[in-house]
């Protein structure tokens, strides 16, 4: 049965004092795909260690299912781990890499042997089991650790970049496979990456940590729309970040004066306040076309020319250099050769003013 | 990229050759004239008469006194390399596993360090703790745990214990070698899966080191048969082992032939174990080459 995990005020400082993971608090529910997230050293694999018993905090409480582990030794916290590089015991065959921890646990052979059995069939790995590791293939290599991890039937299931060695092909079928699998046998996942479009894609929630903390914690759609800090709003995906001083339009109506003549109309829910505020503006929120003469909608609109242009295949990524001086990233669908446009192009671009998303530094 | 492969081997082969020069003559010459000796009824040098004989290796097979003395070289050789094994082992993992450099640099000074010191030097005190007055017996003594001093000095047991501080670091520093190339994440896998420390150690590390064991158990194994110095001052001649004899029939018997055919009997006890080594190498090669 998968069990919810409590990590309550986590801190680790390791020998020589180096601060890898601080004040990390979250809770993942039973069940979920939870991805740690960000850059590396932001102390991803420190937590999940903790987590697994391979670490011991320094302060902070780990809980699961409201049970504390904190000093529990790994070997009875009844998780199943893959490691980055798989850890397979070279010196064993698939099979007996399977067999391990049921052997552990006391169970007899033939229920061994046919949960062995059952555990390469669901990773698609039958026939392999007289093989070594070193005979097997990368993919085939991280499905033996993923079988070897989930035939225990762990209350919870760690992966470390578990995918970070495969090329992109097998990547995104492993992906998909892993989520199939989670979702069919309900596991509670912990999934560590430093590649956000894989986080994105495969998680119910994700943290993003940065420096030993976390930034935020939310749903994909969350972390990429709503994004709170700066660091995660520049983390994930490619953004517009604009940094300015709190005004009032002769309208009366709130906005944010970036400097050089630039002034963006701040949605209601920024409007409060005073003083120094940072905001975003992901790049297919922007429009785009062609420099009209009609005048502009001050606030939510701008002049520009394009720079220079990067093919994404379905779409383009502008780099735009507004008549203030700015340069900000849009992105437009590939809507067909004679729509695109070309560095030298005059360009108008316009957003929706709630599209601008205010953080925290 | 392939013109210079082609041409590699011919540049290498010229840096080879000194080598292989002095190979031929320190190793193939003196073990051939060895070989040649322990074959022949006298030195040719001084005596220009000699013929063919196998007579020095029928004496060895003939007498029990020369099967007795290769038996106890095997097992003080046997002994050594045991208990050599059974201290080194931990000592290696502690190395391997240490986290700290600091502490690292301790314990491979703490290894190296007797090896600084010339062997008679070491033997010598170890003569000044094990005899009938020495330390060791003095103390145990003076604590009233024993009546009569213990025979330690001029047995088996005093070869051993010397044998054993003198070999020890080749065995630590061959198996430290091996140990610190198991990724330690193999062992917290095992845990991982419901493994005791212990029994994760039995399971993964143990198995993987095996090709060190063996490896610093020929070494101990070969160096501790071939010791000379230290059966001499800590056996005194009471216990008569290969190279002692060797030394007898040279300097005292001047039977150079005899003492060749010793070496060649010292030497292929060495070539079976090396040979033994192999297989037993072979056996475990699934792990080898996985590593
Ligand atoms: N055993 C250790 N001793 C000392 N410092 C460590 C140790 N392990 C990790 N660190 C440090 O702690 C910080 C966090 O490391 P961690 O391995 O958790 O990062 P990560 O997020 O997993 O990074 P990556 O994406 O590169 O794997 C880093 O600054 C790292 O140098
Ligand atoms: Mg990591």
């Amino acid at each position: 049965m998968s069990a919810s995990i409590e990590i309550a005020g986590v801190s680790k400082i390791y020998d020589g004092g180096v601060r890898a993971v601080d004040a990390v608090a979250m809770d993942i529910r039973q069940g979920e795909f939870f991805s740690l997230l960000g850059p590396s050293g932001c102390g991803k694999t420190t937590t999940l260690r903790m987590i697994a018993g391979f670490e011991t905090p320094s302060a902070g409480a780990i809980r699961v299912d409201g049970a504390d582990i904190t000093h529990v030794p790994a070997h009875k916290r009844d998780m199943g781990m893959v490691f980055q590089n798989y850890a397979l015991f070279p010196h064993r065959t698939v099979a007996e890499n399977v067999a391990f921890g049921l052997r552990m646990r006391g169970l007899d052979k033939a229920t061994i042997a046919a949960k062995v059995k059952a555990a390469l069939a669901m990773v698609e790995l039958s026939g392999l089991e007289d093989r070594r590791p070193a005979q097997l293939s990368g993919g085939q290599q991280q499905r033996v650790a993923l079988a070897r991890a989930i035939v225990i039937a762990p209350r919870v299931l760690l992966c470390d970049e578990p995918l970070g060695a495969l090329d992109k092909k097998l990547r995104q079928q492993m992906q998909f496979e892993l989520k199939q699998l989670q979702k069919k046998l309900g596991l509670t996942l912990v999934f560590v990456t430093h590649d956000q479009e894989e986080a994105l894609a495969m998680s119910d929630r994700i943290a993003v940590m940065n420096g030993g903390r976390v930034e935020q914690v939310g749903t994909p759609t969350e972390i990429y729309n709503q994004p709170t800090t700066r660091f995660v709003a520049d983390f994930i995906g490619d953004t517009n970040i604009f940094r300015g001083e709190r005004t009032t339009t002769g309208t009366g109506a709130s906005a944010l004066d970036v400097g050089k003549g630039l002034i963006l109309a701040l949605p209601p829910t920024d409007a409060q306040g005073t003083g120094v505020l940072s905001v975003a503006l992901r790049p297919e929120k922007i429009r785009l076309s062609p420099r009209g003469d009609a005048a502009i909608a001050a606030g939510s609109s701008a002049h520009g020319i394009v720079e220079n242009t990067n093919f994404l295949g379905g779409a383009v990524l502008y780099r735009i250099e507004l008549a203030s001086g700015h340069r900000v990233l849009v992105q437009q669908p590939n809507a067909g050769t004679s729509r695109l446009f070309v560095p030298g192009n005059g360009v108008t671009l316009d957003w929706t003013p709630a599209d601008l998303v205010a953080l925290k530094d | 990229m392939s013109s210079t492969a082609a041409q590699r081997p011919n540049g290498l082969a010229l840096f080879i050759l000194p080598s292989a020069l002095l190979f031929a003559l320190f190793f193939f010459l003196p073990i051939g004239l060895m070989a040649t000796m322990s074959v022949l009824t006298g030195n040719p040098v001084v005596m220009p008469k000699v013929a063919f004989t196998t007579r020095h290796y029928a004496r060895m097979i003939d007498d029990p006194f020369y099967l007795e003395v290769i038996w106890t070289t095997i097992r003080i050789g046997l002994v050594t390399t045991l208990v050599a094994l059974a201290i080194g082992y931990p000592l290696a993992h502690w190395m391997a596993r240490i986290k700290s450099r600091t502490g690292h640099a301790l314990l491979l000074m703490a290894v190296l360090a007797p090896m600084l010191t010339g062997i008679v030097v070491r033997t010598f005190a170890w003569m000044t703790l094990l005899s009938d007055k020495g330390v060791v017996n003095q103390t145990l003594m003076s604590l009233g745990l024993i009546a009569q001093p213990l025979k330690l000095m001029y047995t088996e047991t005093g070869i051993v214990v010397g044998l054993v501080h003198i070999y020890v670091p080749f065995m630590v520093l061959t198996l430290t070698g091996v140990i610190g190339r198991i990724d330690e994440r193999l062992e917290q896998a095992a845990e991982n899966l419901g493994a005791s420390p212990l029994r994760a150690f039995i399971e993964v590390t143990l198995p993987l080191s095996l090709p060190g064991i063996l490896a610093g158990s020929l070494l101990v194994f070969a160096l501790a048969i071939s010791a000379y110095v230290t059966p001499i001052l800590l056996g005194g001649f009471q216990i008569m082992t290969l190279p002692i004899l060797i030394y007898q029939q040279i300097s005292a018997n001047f039977n150079v032939g005899f003492a060749a055919a010793i070496g060649i009997v010292l030497l292929v006890i060495s070539l079976l174990l090396v040979i033994a080594y192999n297989r037993a190498l072979g056996l475990v090669s699934g792990q080898r080459e996985l590593q």
